[in-house]
Order: structure tokens, then sequence, then C-alpha cells
């Protein structure tokens, strides 16, 4: 062990992150990163949305 | 547009207007209630386990394992004063030393999600990342309950069953 964090990508958007923020695994084949959960579950609207403001 | 909808509201008539600044995501978060079609479909917050058990972050393992498994659950979330997801101990940390404080043997920050996710995506999720449970909190943190991956996909395959038979209800 090296303590370096290993980077992965999100499945989603491609970036880069240090683990899935749903499971928190940093070995998820299926990775997301906490904006990709959090839109994927409704939790956040991507901004601009389209009804407007 | 919350603002302008409101004023124009009580240009209709209405007399009892608020508008809610931070949103409609973070009143549902709330647990608050809601209307509308959707508004009868179970979400996350109703199928989480409410009596889930939690400790703090100055307890030894031990005693919490004890009242975990006394209470029929391999999970605890650890909470402060207000009720705050600080950390959370699911089977595989709850297996660790008893004598370890809790502050050392929990998941520290871990990933939580709102009340108002359906039923059906936080089943899908917990199925296809293999999670055990998720703990359901409110926009500030504050505990609403645990979700048991058993739980979310057995609500979740009643609900889809309830649909087929609408459809085939309806059907001329």
């Amino acid at each position: 062990m090296n303590g370096e964090t290993v980077m992965i990508r999100c499945s989603t958007c491609d970036d880069q992150i240090d683990r899935c923020e749903f499971c928190e695994r940093p070995d998820c084949a299926t990775a997301l990163c906490y904006g990709c959960v959090i839109e994927a579950l409704g939790q956040a609207i991507r901004q601009p949305h389209d009804h407007g403001g | 547009m919350s603002p302008r909808a409101a004023w124009r509201l009580e240009s209709f008539g209405f007399t009892r207007v608020y508008d809610y600044v931070a949103g409609k995501l973070d009143w549902m978060a709330a647990g608050l209630p809601t209307e509308g079609t959707n508004a009868e479909r179970p979400r996350a917050g109703d199928v989480a386990r409410r009596d889930v058990p939690t400790c703090s972050l100055d307890e030894r393992l031990g005693e919490v394992r004890e009242r975990a498994e006394a209470a029929g659950f391999d999970a605890c979330v650890v909470v402060n004063d207000e009720r705050v997801v600080l950390g959370l101990l699911r089977k595989k940390e709850l297996e660790a030393d008893a004598s370890l404080p809790i502050e050392a043997a929990m998941r520290p920050g871990p990933s939580t999600f709102r009340p108002f996710v359906p039923i059906e995506e936080m089943a899908r999720f917990l199925t296809h990342h293999d999670l055990a449970n998720a703990p359901i909190t409110t926009s500030d943190g504050r505990l609403v309950g645990l979700l048991r991956r058993d739980d979310a996909v057995r609500a979740a395959e009643r609900l889809d069953a309830e649909g087929a038979d609408r459809r085939e209800n309806e059907e001329p």
C-alpha cells in the first residue's frame, strides 16, 4: 500500500472520482459521481432546467 | 418563479399563500405532504425503517452490536443529539472488535438519500450496486430511517404488480 488514491471514472459523465457515490466502493464497475447520483435519483435537477425561473 | 406565482395566486383571491423559499425538493425531503398523481406512489421515506437502531460517537462497538442484534438489524446509524447522521455501521463494521469506539469503527459520512426518491429507483440502485441498505435523511442531514434493499425490492414489486393489474382492468 502506498496510500495513493486510485481514480476511477463516472460511468455516466466520465468525470474522475475516487469512489462510487452511491455504494461508496472504489472498485464499483458502474461507479457514479455525486452529481450523477443525485440527478439519477431526482434529488436535483440539472441547471438551467427547462421551465425557467 | 415562486414569488411571482405566490403573488399571482393572491391576485386570484387565495388568502393563505406562502412562498417556500427552499423549494419543492426540500419540502418533499422533509417528508411534508404532496398532492398529484405521483403523491400516492411509495417513496424511500415511506418504506425506510424508522425504528433503525442509532448510537452516538462515544459508545463502544460491543454494546451497539448487541443493541442492533436485539432489534433485528445488521446495521446501526451513528447520529448526534440533533439526529444528524454522522456515520453508519453496516454488517462488516459491526463485526469488528467490540472494544472499538464507534468513531473508529464507523463508515464516516455515508451516502444518504432523500425520502422522496421513488422506491422503484432505490430498489434498482440498491440491487445494481449490491448494497444492503441506505440511510434516508432530510436535506439538513436528519435521519428519517434506514431503507433495506429487501423492503425496497418488495415495495417496488408490489407497485409493479398493481400497475399491471390496473392496465389489465383498463384494457377494452
